[in-house]
């Protein structure tokens, strides 16, 4: 051991423990703490998840699961620490403020009309996931898939259905994050097509059709064009309805790595 | 139109399927660092010499080095990472769960990957990681929250996690683990809250554990009589430095740490078998094959974590494969590494706890010198003559380096009670009285004789290991920030560079376009530094 440094860290921790959880549900429920934990929403959480959970940068909370858990030692242990490598901030407040604000996010789940729900067959969506609409070279689910899109294995928990809708019929209506597509030509006239990883003044970080990470200097570049658009096509034209609402059924089950398994 | 669609994707899901261009294979970590363009193990190769080939910057240039590009990340703990490097991609972790991806040229970010931690992680000497393995398209990491986990490397996603243990019974993963074949291996920290320490091998594809090897000998095996009552089941003996690694010998040497309680023996009465001893395992089975202990029955927390430098040299007439170590206790240690012959032990730094090393290589206590109520002083410190920061071994100069703790501790004895999770330390020491007479030193050694062959003062005690390069450099880092390249002959120091913050961390260095890199971790900062 290193006891050097540690006498101070002994120091820090416990300040980086305060606000611990001492209940393992939620103790509040009287319509004071209700409205307080509105009051509280509105302060610390509006900005992001809107006041109706809908809407915003933050995830969307009108939903009946979550991703990260859905008890209330869960959710106040969420609320309380954040979510690391998003940007949803922990709250460093008082215990029983922390779950006065679940109070008030529970009833979103309650008044929630949108859910992943689809009517169609999960086998044979997984069938069109896997081989007809290759869905597989660009995404994943569980082990298996490609890099190039996002990973679809929380699909269920992340997009009602309309939204997977949306995205297979119009995919370059919202594009986000790394998935934005680039065409470049290099100064040897080589074209590169695939999505950005990074960009900044000078340099541009690819990751090529092959899944390769490129790194160009844009200043050598021949051409450089950053559509507004997906790389993936258009389902409408290539899969029948049925087809479609199969593969919908499929991702609304999609809810994480055991249910993978289950499959 | 639809048929057509359909074969360009078709087409490009078998482009995805061939994309294995990049994979490190098992042959690239055999060849590192001869291939010495990337960095693909914490030590820059098995035999842990934090060695490179490269030689762009040299002793008649390193005085134009400058920095090319820095990476800050709002770290409040030490930053103990080395990067790997592979395919124009960095990667490192940052304290307490992350791990980025890293243009290698310009520091820009591709991937993050962020580990949703438990509020009370329990680490006795702060939150820390200190780095990655990497095989095919895959990273490794060993978690604070005591699991190991698979990233894929071009995205950092995350493809499977095992957990050791539970990690409230005070157990933890801070090193960077070691891939042989197609097997990653982690062990246990937590030697300060009476765990029994372990190390895993896992299947790199699944996760699935393949073996473990428990660093305190359960009833009924070799060594667990070295443990008077029940004292074995709560002995420490952690894990937290990555091993090295013979291919001939298919043997895998692991540095273990202190038994605990630290520093009240009472309760664990004996040798305390393989606490402070270097085990050396069959990489495929887990199974011991030798092992040498350091310090029998150490009361003063001196972990035998350091690195073990494996060096074919020639000893008394005969070429033997050695392995050589400078250990926490005081003495530099070379032993037959096919073996476990005890060879050789030098004194390397002041000490005063032991008349000298028999020809078994068991020390020869001088008496008194053990913890007590009222306190002992004793050489070296609690941190040891040397401790976690990596050595290095130059084949060119055929020197070890070794950064090097000079001073004392006033060691404490007290009670102790083992509580899950808890400290089990038995008593605390205090420094404030011998402080003024601690300070550090980068020293080189010939391995064989232990001879010193020069030093070079870095004022307060290091916490920064070294690297050597082909460049006749050996470069060094202090607590007071200062960044140095020292002649790897004479140590005279030929650059340095006050990063504003203390070094905790060991150099490495790559190269990317034709060009050397090289790099240092400092406060909450990585520092990228090459030639103009």
């Amino acid at each position: 051991m290193r006891l050097l440094t540690s006498i101070a860290l002994l120091a820090v921790i416990p300040a980086l423990l305060s606000a611990a959880r001492t209940h393992e549900t939620n103790p509040m429920s009287s319509p004071e703490d209700f409205e307080e934990g509105r009051r509280l929403y509105r302060i610390n959480c509006g900005v992001c998840h809107g006041m109706e959970g809908k809407t915003g940068r933050g995830a969307r909370l009108a939903r009946r699961s979550y991703r990260h858990g859905n008890s209330d030692a869960a959710l106040f242990d969420l609320i309380e620490a954040g979510v690391p490598g998003t940007d949803m901030p922990g709250l460093w407040l008082e215990e029983d403020d922390i779950w006065r604000i679940l109070l008030f996010v529970r009833t979103f789940a309650e008044k929630a009309s949108e859910v992943c729900n689809a009517s169609g067959d999960v086998a044979a969506g997984k069938r069109v996931f896997d081989s007809q609409g290759s869905c597989l070279a660009c995404h994943t689910v569980g082990p298996r898939g490609g890099r190039l899109g996002p990973d679809m294995s929380f699909a269920g928990v992340q997009y009602t259905d309309q939204q997977l809708r949306d995205a297979l019929l119009e995919p370059s209506r919202e594009v986000t994050g790394r998935y934005e597509t680039v065409r470049l030509v290099t100064a040897e006239g080589e074209r590169v097509e695939g999505v950005v990883m990074n960009e900044n003044s000078y340099n541009i970080f690819v990751m090529d059709r092959s899944e390769n990470i490129r790194s160009f200097r844009k200043a050598e570049l021949q051409s450089l064009d950053l559509p507004e658009e997906s790389l993936m096509p258009a389902y409408g034209d290539l899969l029948s309805t049925a087809d479609l609402e199969n593969l919908i059924a499929y991702l609304c089950s999609l809810h994480g790595p055991a249910e993978e398994v289950a499959q | 139109m639809k048929v057509l669609l359909l074969r360009r994707m078709l087409l490009s899901a078998l482009l995805c399927a061939a994309g294995a261009a990049g994979e490190v294979t098992y042959q690239d970590l055999l060849d590192d660092p001869d291939v010495a363009s990337d960095w693909l193990n914490y030590h820059g190769g098995y035999a842990g010499h934090r060695h490179s080939l490269l030689d762009e910057v040299n002793r008649s240039n390193v005085e134009s080095l400058r920095l090319q590009w820095a990476f800050q990340e709002r770290i409040e703990e030490k930053f103990e990472v080395t990067p790997l490097v592979h395919d124009g991609i960095m990667y490192i972790t940052v304290p307490p769960g992350d791990v980025y991806a890293l243009d290698a040229e310009t520091g820009a970010r591709l991937w993050r990957y962020s580990r949703r931690m438990p509020a009370k992680l329990i680490a006795c000497c702060g939150l820390v990681n200190r780095g990655l393995a990497i095989l095919g398209d895959r990273l490794f990491m060993a978690t604070l929250d005591a699991y190991t986990i698979a990233l894929d490397r071009k995205t950092g996603r995350l493809l499977w996690e095992t957990k050791l243990i539970d990690y409230s019974l005070g157990y933890s993963g801070t090193l960077a683990p070691l891939v042989v074949k197609d097997m990653v291996m982690v062990g246990t920290a937590g030697g300060e809250y009476g765990i029994r320490g372990f190390i895993d091998a896992f299947d790199v594809e699944t996760g699935e554990r393949r073996w473990r090897f428990y660093t305190i000998p359960g009833p009924g095996e070799f060594g667990n009589d070295t443990w008077s009552g029940d004292s074995w089941k709560t002995g420490g003996a952690s894990i937290w430095i990555t091993p090295s690694y013979d291919p001939e010998l298919n043997l895998v040497y692991w540095g273990v740490g202190n038994p605990g309680p630290d520093w009240n023996g009472d309760v664990r009465l004996g040798d305390n078998l393989f606490s402070d001893s270097v085990v050396a395992l069959d990489a495929d089975t887990g199974k011991r094959k030798w092992h040498f202990q350091f310090t029998p029955h150490d009361v003063h927390d001196w972990d035998a974590t350091q690195v073990m430098v494996l060096i074919d040299r020639e000893y008394r007439g005969v070429e033997r494969k050695l392995l050589v170590t400078a250990n926490r206790n005081g003495f530099i240690y070379m032993l037959d590494r096919e073996t476990g012959e005890f060879l050789k032990a030098t004194q390397f730094v002041k000490q005063t706890w032991a008349v000298g090393i028999s020809e078994e290589g068991r020390p020869i206590r001088r008496p008194g010198m053990e913890p007590s109520a009222e306190g002992i002083e004793v050489f070296p410190a609690v941190a040891g003559g040397t401790n976690w920061m990596s050595p290095a071994y130059s084949p060119d100069t055929g020197l070890l380096y070794v950064s090097c703790r000079e001073g004392s501790s006033t060691y404490y004895k007290g009670e102790t009670e083992y509580r899950p999770g808890t400290r089990y330390w038995g008593s605390l020491f205090v420094n404030e009285a011998t402080m003024d007479k601690w300070y550090g030193a980068v020293r080189a050694f010939h391995p064989v004789t232990a001879e010193k062959v020069w030093e070079h003062n870095l004022f307060r005690p290091v916490w920064a290991g070294l690297l050597s390069t082909a460049g006749g450099l050996v470069f060094a880092g202090g607590s007071g920030g200062f960044f140095k390249a020292l002649d790897s002959e004479s140590g005279e120091e030929l650059w340095r560079i006050n990063l504003g913050a203390s070094i905790l961390a060991s150099p490495m260095t790559y190269e990317i376009n034709g060009r050397q890199l090289v790099v240092v971790a400092s406060g909450g900062g990585l520092f990228v530094f090459a030639l103009p």
